[in-house]
C-alpha cells in the first residue's frame, strides 16, 4: 500500500513539473506570437498548433493532478449529510465506479491512438522535423491510465477506512 | 425498464459526488455503444480540445486570475475604490461591490472573491459600523458579481459551447451587468444613510496616492476590455497579454510574488482547476455530438411544446430550471452540460442565443447564493465563521434585488441586445 502511494506521489510530482513547464512555455509563446503578429505583422507558423495541443496536455495533466488531490468537480448533494463511516463506504463505491469509467475511456483512447499511429498524420513541422499527431495525443491514454490508477488506490484506501475506522488514514 | 434503472443508478452516483467527467463519460460511452458506434468516437470528439483556438484562453486567464488573487492586488484595488467612492453615503458598500465585480471578472470562479476580498472588506465594513447582517449578505452576494464583464471565464466558455461570438456576448453583458451593480449600490446607499455611517473625506491627495499605488494594475482592465470591445485583439490574444503582464507586474514590479517559489505553486493550483474543467468539457464534447446527431434537443422540444405554448411561459420555467441548476452545479459544469441542450429549444421558442447567454449567466450567478445548497453560502459561512442559517437570512434581500434584475433581463431582450445591434458586432 505504502509502495503504491509513493508511486502516486512520485508521478504527481512529475506531472506537476511538466504542467508548470508547459504552462510557462504557453505564456511565453502566446505572448511572443501576439507581439509578432500585432507589431511586426508576422508570426511563427508552428506556435498556434503547438499551443492548441498544449491545452490537451494541460487538460490531462491537470485532471490527473485534480484526481490525485481529490479535486475533481462533482455535484455532491447527499454525502455531506452522511455519518463519517457511511461517507467512506459511498466514496469506495464512487471511486470504483470512476475507475471503471476510466478503464473504458483508457481502452477507447488506445484504439484511437493506434488509429492515429497507423494513419501517420503530420500535425505540423518545426524546421525539418515532422510532428506526428499521435505524439501529442499520447497524453490521452496516459492521462486516463493515471486516473484509473488513482481511483483504484482511493477506492482501496476508503474501503479499508470504512471497514477498520480506527487504524488507517487516507493519504494522497 | 432497463434504461430507467440505468438512469437512476447514474443519477444516484452523480448526486453522491462522483466526478462529473465520469458521469458524462459513462453516458457518452453508453450512448455510442448502444448506437453501434465504436467507443473510440468519444475520444475522437475529446481530441477537439486540441483543435479549438479559443480554448487557449482558459488556462491563461485562470492562471492570471490566480496570480492576482495571491498577490497584494486585492488590497490595492480596494484602496483605489475607497479613494474614489468612499465619500459617498454607503460608499464602502459600493467599494465592496465594485472591487468584487472587477475581481470576479478576472478570477471567474466566484468562491475566490469571497476568500480573497471578503477577508479584507468584511472587517472594514464592521469597523465602519455597517450592520453585521448587511455586511455578511453583501460579501456573500458580491462573490458572484461581475461574471458578465470581460474577461469572465464563464462567458468565454458559454461562447465556446454555444458556438457564438464571445465579443458579442461581452457587449451584451454590459448593460445587465451595470444594472446589477447600480441596483445593489442603490440598496447599499439607502442602508448607509439609514445606519448613519460616517463618510471618508474625498481628497485629491488620497486619490493620487491610491492611483500611484495601483498604477500598474489600472491598465489591466483597459487592455482587456478595450482590446476586446474595440476589436484590437481576440480573446485568446487578450489572455496571452494578461497572463504575461500580470507575471511581470506582480513578480518584477510589485515583488509580491517570487518567480521560482510562488509562481510555480500558483501555476500548479490553477492547472488543477483547468484540468478539472477541461476533462469535463472533453468528455462532454462526445456526448453533445451524439445528442445532436440523435436530435435529442428537438425531441425534447416537441415534447415540451405540447405542455408549454408561449414564449413567456417557457422563459419563466427556464428561469426556475436554471436557478435549481445553478444551486446544484458550479457554473463551468452547468455551462458544459446544460447549454447544448437548451440552446436549440430556446431558439425554437424564438429566444436569441446571445440573450439566452445573458439570462443563463445572471441565473447561475443567483444560483450560487440560492439556499439551501448554493456553493457561495458555504464558502461564506466557512470564511466568516458564521452558521449557515445566518448566511441564509442575511443574503435574502440581496437575492431579491438580483431576482428583480433577472426578471428585467429575461423579459426585456433589448437590455442585452441593444448595444450589440447599436455597435453592429458580428
Amino acid at each position: 500500500m505504502n509502495f503504491l502511494l509513493r508511486i502516486s506521489n512520485k508521478v504527481s510530482n512529475a506531472e506537476k513539473t511538466l504542467a508548470i513547464f508547459l504552462l510557462g512555455l504557453m505564456i511565453l509563446l502566446s505572448f511572443l506570437q501576439v507581439v509578432l503578429r500585432n507589431i511586426f505583422s508576422t508570426g511563427i507558423l508552428w506556435i498556434d498548433p503547438l499551443l492548441r495541443n498544449f491545452v490537451l496536455w494541460i487538460a490531462f495533466l491537470g485532471a490527473s493532478l485534480a484526481t490525485h488531490n481529490e479535486k475533481n468537480i462533482n455535484v455532491d448533494i447527499f454525502s455531506r449529510f452522511l455519518p463519517e463511516r457511511w461517507k467512506h463506504f459511498t466514496k469506495t463505491v464512487i471511486y470504483i465506479f470512476a475507475a471503471l469509467v476510466s478503464f473504458y475511456l483508457l481502452k477507447a483512447s488506445i484504439t484511437f491512438l493506434l488509429d492515429e499511429y497507423e494513419s501517420e498524420t503530420i500535425l505540423f513541422t518545426i524546421g525539418q522535423v515532422n510532428i506526428f499527431s499521435w505524439w501529442m495525443q499520447i497524453i490521452v491514454p496516459i492521462g486516463f491510465g493515471m486516473m484509473l490508477f488513482r481511483f483504484l488506490l482511493f477506492a482501496l484506501q476508503y474501503f479499508i477506512k470504512a471497514v477498520f475506522p480506527q487504524t488507517t488514514k487516507v493519504v494522497s | 425498464m432497463e434504461t430507467v434503472l440505468i438512469v437512476i443508478v447514474i443519477l444516484l452516483l452523480a448526486l453522491f459526488g462522483s466526478p462529473l467527467f465520469a458521469i458524462i463519460g459513462t453516458i457518452a460511452l453508453l450512448a455510442f455503444h448502444s448506437a453501434g458506434i465504436d467507443m473510440s468516437a468519444v475520444i475522437v470528439e475529446l481530441n477537439r480540445l486540441a483543435n479549438t483556438p479559443t480554448l487557449i484562453a482558459i488556462p491563461l486567464f485562470t492562471f492570471a486570475g490566480y496570480i492576482l488573487a495571491e498577490s497584494k492586488s486585492p488590497q490595492r484595488i480596494v484602496g483605489l475604490a475607497r479613494a474614489l467612492f468612499g465619500w459617498f453615503p454607503g460608499g464602502l458598500a459600493i467599494v465592496s461591490l465594485v472591487s468584487c465585480a472587477i475581481f470576479t471578472a478576472f478570477t471567474g470562479a466566484s468562491g475566490v472573491t469571497i476568500i480573497a476580498l471578503g477577508g479584507l472588506l468584511y472587517p472594514i465594513l464592521l469597523k465602519e459600523n455597517y450592520p453585521e447582517k448587511f455586511s455578511l449578505g453583501l460579501m456573500t452576494t458580491s462573490g458572484s458579481l461581475g461574471l458578465l464583464f470581460p474577461p469572465s471565464l464563464p462567458i468565454i466558455l458559454y461562447g465556446l459551447v454555444a458556438k457564438i461570438s464571445i465579443d458579442k456576448l461581452f457587449v451584451a453583458g454590459f448593460i445587465p451587468g451595470m444594472l446589477l451593480l447600480i441596483f445593489l449600490s442603490i440598496y447599499s446607499v439607502r442602508h448607509g444613510i439609514k445606519s448613519e455611517i460616517p463618510k471618508i473625506q474625498f481628497t485629491f491627495k488620497n486619490v493620487f496616492e491610491a492611483v500611484k499605488n495601483s498604477a500598474w494594475e489600472i491598465p489591466l482592465p483597459f487592455i482587456v476590455i478595450g482590446g476586446i470591445y474595440g476589436g484590437l485583439f481576440t480573446v485568446t490574444e487578450a489572455a496571452a497579454i494578461t497572463a504575461f503582464y500580470v507575471v511581470v507586474v506582480e513578480v518584477f514590479i510589485y515583488r509580491d510574488l517570487t518567480l521560482f517559489k510562488d509562481v510555480p505553486k500558483i501555476m500548479h493550483e490553477s492547472m488543477v482547476l483547468v484540468g478539472a474543467i477541461l476533462i469535463i468539457l472533453g468528455t462532454a464534447l462526445g456526448l453533445t455530438n451524439y445528442l445532436i446527431d440523435a436530435e435529442v434537443p428537438m425531441k425534447l422540444f416537441t415534447y415540451i411544446q405540447e405542455l408549454i405554448t408561449s414564449k413567456i411561459l417557457f422563459l419563466i420555467l427556464l428561469n426556475i430550471f436554471l436557478l435549481i441548476v445553478g444551486m446544484m452545479m458550479d457554473i463551468f459544469s452547468a455551462t458544459i452540460v446544460v447549454v447544448p441542450l437548451i440552446i436549440p429549444i430556446a431558439l425554437a421558442y424564438g429566444v436569441d442565443p446571445v440573450h439566452l447567454g445573458i439570462i443563463f449567466l445572471v441565473n447561475l450567478e443567483i444560483g450560487y447564493v440560492t439556499p439551501p445548497v448554493g456553493l457561495n453560502l458555504f464558502i461564506s459561512s466557512y470564511r466568516f465563521q458564521k452558521p449557515i442559517s445566518e448566511i441564509y437570512t442575511s443574503t435574502l434581500p440581496f437575492i431579491l434585488i438580483r431576482l428583480i434584475i433577472l426578471i428585467l433581463v429575461t423579459y426585456i431582450p433589448q437590455l442585452s441586445l441593444f448595444l450589440v445591434n447599436l455597435l453592429g458586432i458580428e
